[in-house]
């Protein structure tokens, strides 16, 4: 029997700063034989730790030819705050990969609307990857990103590229500016992208990631125009401790986030969003 | 033969052919309450009782629980997993708890794994007790999981009077009575315990329709019930929650745990460990940067009851065997029999 709890060693290979208070990290698993039998998907996550402090489930946002993978991480408590401290070649301990991420046969042949605020893009990186690389499989891909700051915003250096992908759309906005520097796209919230927006609701998916309230606002919008909550796909966030549905903690309704989602269809988990 | 008999003057003989291979946990009355713990004599068994205070469960998910040691050297760390590799035996254990156990033993189990959990309950025997004098607050019999057991004993003792009616229900169970001295059973013996089992079913004071309940449950999730529960001083006879915990804690298939580390004053080696959690208190749906999926008490308390009737990410793994403890225990006389009335509008 295997012993589920148990964290193995992982070094950092590189370091990349994204804002004031994020990295990405690309790591891999010290053991090579474990390594070589790492496979994750698109939207599944990682508990990455480190002894004597703690884990912290942390999103798989880029995997590599060898097998590594990054995962953005925002310095906001114990855990992340350990991780942020890191220089490339130090350890830290990490199990993984869990729960379903993006439905990824679904999307094959369809328009992708991709919604994501702040943190939320590194989840759905994988999926402009996966576009990126196999452009023929899917039809009009369409990205809006927003973040409270143009300083908050990760990922700028890869922006051009996914501008260059083609027959897509990428739509980039703001909470606010401060004083003198420079933005040359919208100011407003993730929503105010979609008048604007190419999707239609015909041959489609949504696939959604950021905090809980502009997600629920965006499939109340992409409803107007006619998706169907089945066409919706969010990835949520949870306390998490075992990562494998057995510590309680990311429960949702009858769901566990870590191990029936953290990506769930809209119609499905609608009705737990607000009240539980 | 797969039944016998033995005199309750006799138990012993029972007693000390478990030791020799077992350490034994059973009921005993050191004050007021009883409560399962190590039995090292048979003066200790105390086997007529109602409840423990804390349900056997801590005997397999111990409140505090620790995974494994971690040291670092060279700035890379090994680990060390920790087991307690022990023969346990449960002496006197209710068809209730038996219950919440088989509910836990598929809980642990599936597609991932509790190691700790599983490799405990894989070294112990059960010898249950079927229950002729259930307490107040129990209402296993509208469950089906009691008052008296039809699976998950090694061996299965019934008060029949002067004399305990066991049975086997395992190869384990039959081995363990190989070398007892036990009396052979009459057909009176097994009419005793059916009429004993009718009897039982008559002390009930509690009932609780499960019919439909998990459904029932989930399509009332506005329900006034969670607010009056919550907020507004509660439901007639009980106050409002108080969100303390103690119905999880004394819940025999709560299985919520925190995971967290210690480290020592060298800051070179430490322990991982675990400890029992409840969806009743405010940080267990915390996150970073003060978020609070569960916030208020209202959603706590409506997420616990869910669970409970089997609506929650547990299903019927995590719901309610009817011990009736959490009735017991709750300061503010929450009953969850009343408030499955309330949802069915009863
Ligand atoms: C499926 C999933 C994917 C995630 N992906 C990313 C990602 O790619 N990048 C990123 O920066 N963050 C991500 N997060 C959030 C990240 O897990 C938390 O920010 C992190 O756990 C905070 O831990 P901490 O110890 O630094 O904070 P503290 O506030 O010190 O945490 C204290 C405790 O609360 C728990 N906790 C706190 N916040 C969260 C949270 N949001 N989710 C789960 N447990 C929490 C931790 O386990 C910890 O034990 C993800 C969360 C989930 C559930
Ligand atoms: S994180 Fe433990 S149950 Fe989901």
């Amino acid at each position: 029997m295997k012993n589920e709890y148990m964290a193995y060693p992982a070094v950092v290979k590189k370091i990349l700063k994204e804002s004031s208070n994020t990295n990405t990290y690309t790591l891999a698993f010290v053991n090579e034989e474990k390594q070589k039998n790492f496979k994750a998907l698109p939207g599944q996550f990682m508990m990455i730790g480190i002894f004597g402090i703690g884990e912290a489930a942390l999103s798989i946002c880029k995997i590599d030819e060898d097998g590594s993978f990054s995962t953005t991480v925002r310095n906001v408590g114990n855990v992340t705050n350990t991780i942020y401290q890191l220089k490339e070649g130090d350890k830290l301990n990490m199990r993984g990969p869990y729960g379903t991420g993006w439905p990824l046969e679904e999307l094959k042949g369809k328009d992708i609307l991709i919604v994501a605020g702040g943190i939320g893009l590194p989840p759905l990186r994988g999926i402009i990857d996966l576009v990126q690389k196999n452009r023929k499989n899917y039809g009009h891909l369409e990205i809006i990103y927003g973040a409270r700051t143009p300083e908050d915003m990760v990922f700028k250096y890869e922006f051009g590229a996914w501008r260059q992908i083609k027959n897509s759309r990428f739509d980039l906005t703001v909470d606010t500016v401060s004083l003198g520097s420079k933005w040359e796209c919208k100011i407003g919230l993730v929503t105010s992208c979609f008048p604007q927006m190419k999707t239609r609701n015909k041959n489609s998916i949504a696939l959604l990631c950021g905090p809980e309230i502009m997600m629920r606002f965006a499939a109340k919008c992409l409803e107007t125009i006619g998706f169907k909550d089945n066409q919706i796909y969010v990835s949520l966030e949870r306390r998490m401790k075992c990562g494998f549905g057995k510590c309680g903690h990311c429960q949702i309704g009858p769901k566990y986030v870590c191990k029936d989602g953290p990506v769930f269809s809209y119609d499905e988990i609608r009705p737990y969003i607000h009240p539980l | 033969m797969n039944a016998f008999t033995i005199e309750k003057k006799n138990i012993h003989f029972l007693f000390d052919q478990f030791r020799k291979d077992y350490k034994i946990y059973g009921p005993t009355k050191p004050g007021y309450e009883s409560t399962f713990e190590e039995i090292t004599s048979i003066d200790q068994l105390h086997l007529d009782y109602h409840s423990t205070v804390l349900p056997p469960k801590k005997i397999f998910h111990p409140p505090h629980e620790q995974l494994f040691t971690f040291l670092k050297e060279k700035e890379t760390y090994t680990t060390k997993e920790i087991f307690l590799e022990e023969k346990t035996l449960l002496f006197g254990i209710h068809p209730c708890d038996v219950h919440a156990l088989l509910k836990l033993d598929k809980f642990f189990s599936g597609e991932f794994t509790d190691i700790y959990y599983l490799k405990r309950r894989k070294n112990t025997c059960i010898v249950a007790l079927n229950c002729v004098e259930p307490s107040k607050y129990s209402f296993c019999y509208s469950l089906g999981t009691g008052p008296f057991l039809e699976e998950g004993y090694d061996i299965l003792l019934t008060d029949i009077g002067t004399e305990y009616l066991i049975e086997i229900g395992s190869d384990e169970g039959k081995k363990l009575l190989e070398k007892t001295t036990v009396e052979k059973v009459t057909d009176a013996d097994f009419h005793e315990k059916e009429r004993r089992q009718k009897l039982t079913e008559l002390k009930f004071k509690k009932h609780m329709n499960t019919q439909w309940l998990p459904q029932i449950v989930s399509e009332s999730l506005n329900h006034s019930v969670w607010s009056d529960l919550g907020e507004r001083g509660g439901i007639a006879g009980s106050h409002a929650c108080l969100s303390c915990g103690s119905c999880s804690l004394v819940c025999p298939t709560c299985y919520c745990y925190d995971v967290y580390d210690t480290v020592d004053i060298t800051l070179q080696k430490g322990i991982r460990a675990r400890e029992l959690d409840s969806c009743q208190l405010l940080e267990y749906a915390e996150v970073a940067m003060h978020g609070n999926f569960r916030s208020d008490r209202t959603a706590r308390i409506r997420h616990w009851m869910l669970c409970k009737f089997g609506a929650a990410a547990g299903g019927h793994n995590s719901g309610c065997v009817g011990c009736g403890r959490c009735i017991r225990v709750c300061p503010s006389k929450i009953d969850i029999t009343q408030v499955a009335r309330i949802l069915r509008g009863e």
